[in-house]
């Protein structure tokens, strides 16, 4: 147990300075470039100069140091007084403070980690907390080490119930190494937040979701002091009530100031009023240095000590696949980790859980939590995170995965039971819009292996890639059909089958790959060969060898996919091959919202079938004898 | 009021259905093969309570707007909801044995396919906030006495859209909305977080302000009493807490771990069913369902027309935002049935128009975007309203799986996101909406409309209350100048030619602020002597194809679009859809193609290639091909 001593009078009076400071600073530079959220800053100034200067224990010339404690601003609109934080250390110079938001300034209106001090990009509100759980699990049960994790909320957000998912997260696995601070100032953007000044609604619902909560007047140091010193058996919340515009006498607790700058008149009359209750104290303030006991990690290199186990002819899921590589990749590095949410008997993650319980996180039903832990393990190069859940939950945390490109994370994702191939649980749980929202994110790289090897080799691919990795796994089993020594790389198309005569080039992944590979049996039996690619990554694609191929069969070629028409695997091809004169171009995907059945059926109805892949090569080979 | 107990006899009819309805459920799944038979069995008093002693409905009309309304939160329940309905009468027993098959509507998970399904469920925590829709409808809009109960399973109230409407539901005093909690301890993998832990959901309902009630969700007449009060409960929604047990009644399964959606093997579904069977006392006593109070009018299903024209000039500056605020409040001046909602954004999606002409009609929903959503999805059940909510267009990324079962659930609401692309500036990418237009194209029943100014936004906001499926509306930050007409008519699917003459070279695609980008383009070039023809496509899903093809054809074969998204899944690759097997056209895409930044307007849409600066180097690139 750590003793409480009350800090002396000098610090109190040091760290309402600091607390002015920050104000300050905050009102300057928003004014200066006529945005931001000074009103969001002040209700928090007390709260940063108590967590920078008084409470954290870090490395103020050493952000990245594993052992410093973490800090997350997950209201991420108040950047401007985290960005005064390190002006008052010394870190960031004031004139480049006063030139944040523009378009050469790496202050952005939002934290970012193009920031050193900042390890997720925050501004979606909501989501700091399950970041943050995710670096309290990774120093508590991967590091097992003593730094600690700060993250800062607004009451706004609270609003979100991913807020509740974190906070349900963090008490179930006891992060008692995690201390969140509620920031209510009453108002939200448009209207008064819903609960208003009551804490202590605030507080009943911490304590139901298994926090320690402690009220706190957010303006008092001492308080805070106090507070954030208490021992800790579980996660802590503490609830400071605030005034939004704390400091500016005419926005104090007033509506219609939210993100609004002060005049530049105004501006100076507020802050020489400030200036005059910064009370002449020699003393400064140094944040404490870390305890040094997070253990040496690399994540570099990780590679499969041998080739995937499978015969040709063999049949396996992709699904189970991954699971197995997932597993083995996690027999040769320790910091490989996976989790999943309550569908580990589907995803077959459970097989790395079996092999690895002590690197298994189970995110229960909350893929918005499951997305923000991933995130929170994989910051600052931790651990090679492997999250899976089914494809089309994926759609649940968009907002998340919007974020983690923001952020530079590089998580690794992997949705099973994609497509039509789900059958009879009906069109709530087919996967056929993921591969359109993961190729609108900058730095996602999307995998969609077709058989057990090329999984094999997507995984371990993943764990190398930087960026957002995305792996689209199929429940079905399907044949193997590479050769275990098979080479796979990033943006490198496999052509599986190929003849001198063939006639039209036919893309397809996953089980769609197989059903073009069927319609190739059938259609040889009729004297037409058609040329199969499976691409292996969605994105990048291969461009160069489509085209190629594409050439050689007279520039015909279909795309068969288990998706939607828009943004998947044909309109990627589509944007392939634009421009390119004489190409004769058809695909084939899902058209409507489908339905419950046997997959064979579905595949039939919505025709993405052996035999509406070959019916569609004959009549585009009789439409162009026709054209002759 | 005092509470009546059920008389003894009645207790063992609803006894007995609740057993009838696990026959149903294990035979439905035996039929099928696959399904989720535990799931349904302990849930069996609770619907057996539900549908024939509580609820107050006509049974040969599900969508009768009077009904109390019920949703299967826990979707993969389905069996026992079409085995309640059986019971009922308003489907066939026979008909049971269909389930999953390829030609029934007995779905592995609720669609409304169904005449007793609004809203399709299925992926979890997503029944209570639509339900909140509805019991907010039924409160304030129709000021109705039907009642919403909303059964929810215990694996998904780990998902945080469960507390969003749990916060929604007590802040607006949802007295008419009964939450049913089957806490039945094991999830589909493992065992829920909280086990059997009833206070800790006691603490959590009773934390987010509902009235509530711990139970044995296996008794039928604690269940009777439960329900009862939770009627006479004024002023806080309820909460019943059910203990139960997942596979209650079928010996050897129930409890156990590992049948999560199982059925029963061949070999012992007979003698678990002979067992069930033996529990019936009397199997043709049958209950019938109380009659709701008709105190609804049916929906008024005529369409909205603005009762005014736009009233712009062309030249006027202002952003399609706020002509987005003006155009609603409009429509809410031509029909009393327009509602609009918002997630504490109103001022920046000017929603707050419509607030201040119509208060009643506006529900604040705070920073819940999947619930905003949900909510939306429920007001606009039964066509009891036409629903608009409206927030950043980025965060309507948090709710892509709601707006993904709003699809399948058949759904007409409008969704409107403001602040779309790096035109808004300083904020930063946290806030741009670059992956919407991806978004909403990969819904099946969607359509997007991109208006380019404030007559085309006022038009897009009258043909969406009209439209069915989802509609979502693009708005943009930045002022920019009407350039139509206030007579002019749009239509869904109908592009306009903004500028053209006969010796046009290139063909330019842009919307919203690449639109007028691309106008300024075409002034720019035009003092050089070079024409280029400017095409608004109004709506991006379902594009006007035969428009573009026609214009291209007229300029050489030579288009370039522009648009302030990623390259993926927008305008651009909209485009080129459309284009298909046209031969003989050259596309130039111009979007943004890596995670933006913060800075002033002009200077990112220059910086990410998308400015009227980039248009006018790649039509001299065109050129110089």
């Amino acid at each position: 147990m750590e003793d409480y001593h009350k800090p002396d009078q000098q610090t109190v009076q040091a760290l309402r300075n600091i607390a002015n400071r920050l104000r300050i600073n905050s009102i300057k530079a928003t004014t200066a470039v006529g945005n931001g959220h000074p009103t969001s800053c002040c209700s928090v100034a007390e709260i940063m100069s108590v967590l920078f200067f008084h409470t954290m224990k870090y490395r103020p010339d050493d952000h990245k140091n594993p052992n410093n404690d973490r800090f997350i601003l997950s209201k991420g609109h108040a950047a401007p007084v985290l960005y005064s934080v390190w002006v008052e250390i010394g870190f960031l110079k004031e004139s480049e403070l006063m030139s944040m938001c523009q378009v050469d300034s790496t202050l952005e209106g939002h934290p970012t980690p193009k920031q050193q001090f900042v390890d997720v990009a925050t501004g979606s509100l909501g989501q700091g907390l399950g970041v943050a759980c995710g670096m309290a699990y990774t120093a508590k049960y991967f590091d097992k080490s003593s730094y600690r994790v700060y993250c800062l909320l607004g009451d706004g957000e609270m609003s979100e119930g991913a807020v509740w998912e974190a906070m349900a997260f963090a008490s179930y696995y006891q992060l008692d190494n995690l201390l969140a601070i509620l920031d209510i100032n009453r108002l939200g953007q448009s209207d008064p937040a819903p609960l208003q000044h009551h804490v202590e609604k605030y507080q009943r619902r911490c304590e139901a979701f298994g926090w320690h909560a402690i009220i706190v007047d957010g303006h008092s140091v001492e308080e805070l002091c106090k507070a954030m010193s208490q021992p800790r058996h579980q996660p802590t919340a503490i609830i400071a009530k605030t005034i939004k515009g704390k400091g500016i006498p005419v926005a104090e607790d007033k509506m219609g100031w939210h993100g609004k700058v002060l005049s530049k008149d105004m501006a100076e009359s507020v802050m020489r009023d400030i200036q005059s209750r910064i009370l002449n104290s020699n003393k400064r303030m140094y944040p404490a240095s870390p305890i040094e006991d997070a253990p040496p990690v690399s994540l570099r290199n990780v590679r499969m000590p041998s080739a995937p186990n499978y015969k040709p002819g063999e049949k396996i899921a992709t699904c189970k696949a991954y699971g197995m590589a997932v597993a083995k990749l996690g027999r040769y590095n320790e910091r490989v980790v996976a989790m999943d949410v309550d569908t580990k008997n589907f995803t077959c993650s459970e097989i790395f859980k079996n092999e690895h319980p002590n690197r298994f996180i189970e995110c229960y039903s909350a893929e918005q939590n499951m997305v923000s832990v991933a995130t929170g393990c994989a910051a600052r190069e931790l651990n090679i995170v492997f999250a899976s859940g089914l494809a089309t939950f994926f759609t649940r945390a968009y907002d998340q995965l919007r974020m983690a490109a923001i952020s530079d994370s590089n998580i690794n994702l992997c949705g099973s039971h994609c497509g039509l191939s789900d059958g009879e649980d009906g069109p709530a749980h087919m996967g056929l819009e993921d591969m359109a929202i993961f190729r609108a994110i900058p730095t996602a790289t999307i995998f969609y292996p077709s058989d057990a090897v090329s999984t094999e080799k997507a995984v371990e691919l993943a764990a190398n890639t930087k960026g957002v990795c995305y792996i689209r796994t199929t429940r079905p089993e399907t044949a193997i059909i590479y050769n275990s020594n098979e080479d796979f790389h990033v943006g490198q198309a496999k052509v599986v089958c190929q003849n001198k005569e063939d006639q039209v080039t036919v893309i397809g992944a996953g089980m769609t790959l197989h059903e073009a590979l069927a319609a190739a049996e059938q259609l040889k039996k009729e004297r037409i060969h058609i040329r199969v690619i499976d691409p292996f990554t969605i994105k990048p694609l291969d461009a160069k060898t489509i085209i190629d191929h594409v050439r050689s069969t007279r520039g015909r070629v279909i795309t068969v996919e288990d998706h939607y028409y828009e943004g998947g695997l044909g309109e990627a091809v589509c944007s392939a091959i634009v421009n390119e004169p004489g190409f004769t171009f058809q695909r084939l995907a899902v058209a409507h919202v489908p339905r419950s059945g046997k997959m064979s059926d579905l595949f039939k109805i919505y025709g993405i079938d052996r035999d509406s892949i070959a019916q569609l090569v004959r009549k585009m080979l009789s439409s162009s004898a026709n054209a002759k | 009021m005092s509470y009546h107990k059920p008389d003894e006899k009645t207790l063992q009819a609803l006894k007995d259905i609740a057993n009838k309805l696990r026959i149903h459920s294990i035979k439905e799944t035996c039929a099928s093969n696959s399904g989720h038979p535990t799931s349904c069995c302990s849930a069996a008093e609770l619907m057996s309570v539900l549908f024939f002693h509580t609820m107050r409905y006509k049974a040969n009309d599900p969508r009768n707007p009077s009904n109390d309304r019920f949703i299967l939160s826990k979707g993969h329940a389905a069996p026992i909801l079409y085995a309640a309905w059986a019971e009922a009468g308003f489907i066939k027993e026979s008909e049971l044995l269909n389930l999953r098959k390829i030609d029934s509507d007995l779905e592995g998970h609720p669609t409304p396919k169904l005449a007793f399904v609004d809203v399709a469920t299925g992926s979890l925590g997503q029944g209570l906030g639509a339900a909140c829709g509805m019991a907010y409808t039924g409160k304030y809009f129709d000021k109705a006495s039907y009642r919403v109960y909303c059964m929810l399973g215990d694996g998904e109230c780990s998902e945080g859209s469960v507390w969003e409407a749990m916060a929604f539901a007590s802040y607006y005093k949802l007295d008419n909305l009964v939450a049913i909690l089957d806490v039945n301890r094991l999830g589909q993998s493992e065992a829920a977080p909280l086990q059997h832990n009833m206070d800790t959901y006691k603490e959590r309902c009773k934390a987010f302000g509902f009235n509530t009630y711990v139970v044995d969700g296996h008794d039928v007449e604690e269940l009777c009493k439960a329900l009862w009060h939770a009627e006479q409960t004024k002023g806080k929604p309820t909460a019943i807490v059910a203990k139960t047990f997942k596979g209650k009644g079928l010996k050897g399964i129930e409890d156990q771990d590992n049948w999560h959606g199982k059925p029963m093997p061949k070999d012992r579904a007979e003698e678990l069913i002979n067992d069930l069977l033996s529990q019936i006392q009397s199997p043709n006593k049958p209950l019938h369902p109380q009659l709701p109070n008709e105190d609804v009018a049916l929906a008024d299903l005529t369409p909205i027309r603005l009762l005014t024209a736009p009233e712009y000039k062309i030249g006027d500056k202002m952003s399609t935002r706020k002509a987005y605020g003006v155009a609603l409040k409009k429509m809410g001046d031509a029909s009393p049935r327009v509602v609009a909602m918002d997630g504490d954004t109103k001022n920046s999606t000017f929603s707050d128009i419509f607030k201040k002409a119509h208060p009643d009609r506006f529900i604040e929903c705070f920073i819940a975007e999947q619930n905003m959503v949900s909510v939306a999805i429920g007001c606009a059940t039964r066509d009891r309203t036409v629903s608009f909510a409206s927030t950043f267009a980025a965060f309507f990324a948090r709710a892509y799986d709601h707006i993904r079962m709003a699809a399948i659930s058949q759904s007409n609401v409008n969704l409107v996101g403001s602040h779309c692309g790096v035109s808004i500036g300083e904020d930063g990418p946290s806030q741009m909406a670059l992956e919407d237009l991806a978004m909403f194209r990969a819904i099946p029943t969607c359509t997007v409309f991109y208006p380019s100014d404030g007559v085309s936004t006022e038009r897009a906001v009258e043909l969406a209350a009209n439209t069915k499926g989802i509609c979502f509306i693009r708005t943009s930050r930045p002022d920019t100048a009407v350039i139509y007409d206030a007579g002019e008519k749009f239509e869904v699917g109908k592009a306009k030619v903004v500028r053209q003459s006969d010796k046009d070279q290139v063909t330019i695609i842009g919307a919203g602020v690449t639109l007028h980008e691309a106008l300024a383009a075409h002034d720019q070039l035009a003092k050089e002597g070079v024409n280029i023809r400017v095409i608004d496509p109004f709506t991006i899903k379902p594009l006007d194809a035969s428009t573009i093809v026609a214009n291209a054809r007229a300029t050489g074969g030579k288009v370039i679009t522009v648009e302030d998204h990623y390259k993926e899944g927008g305008l651009g690759e909209a485009v080129l859809s459309a284009l298909g097997e046209e031969p003989g056209i050259v596309v130039h895409r111009l979007a943004v193609s890596r995670v933006p930044r913060s800075g002033k307007p002009q200077e990112l849409l220059d910086m990410f290639g998308i400015s009227a600066k980039s248009i006018v180097a790649a039509v001299r690139r065109t050129f110089a091909n």
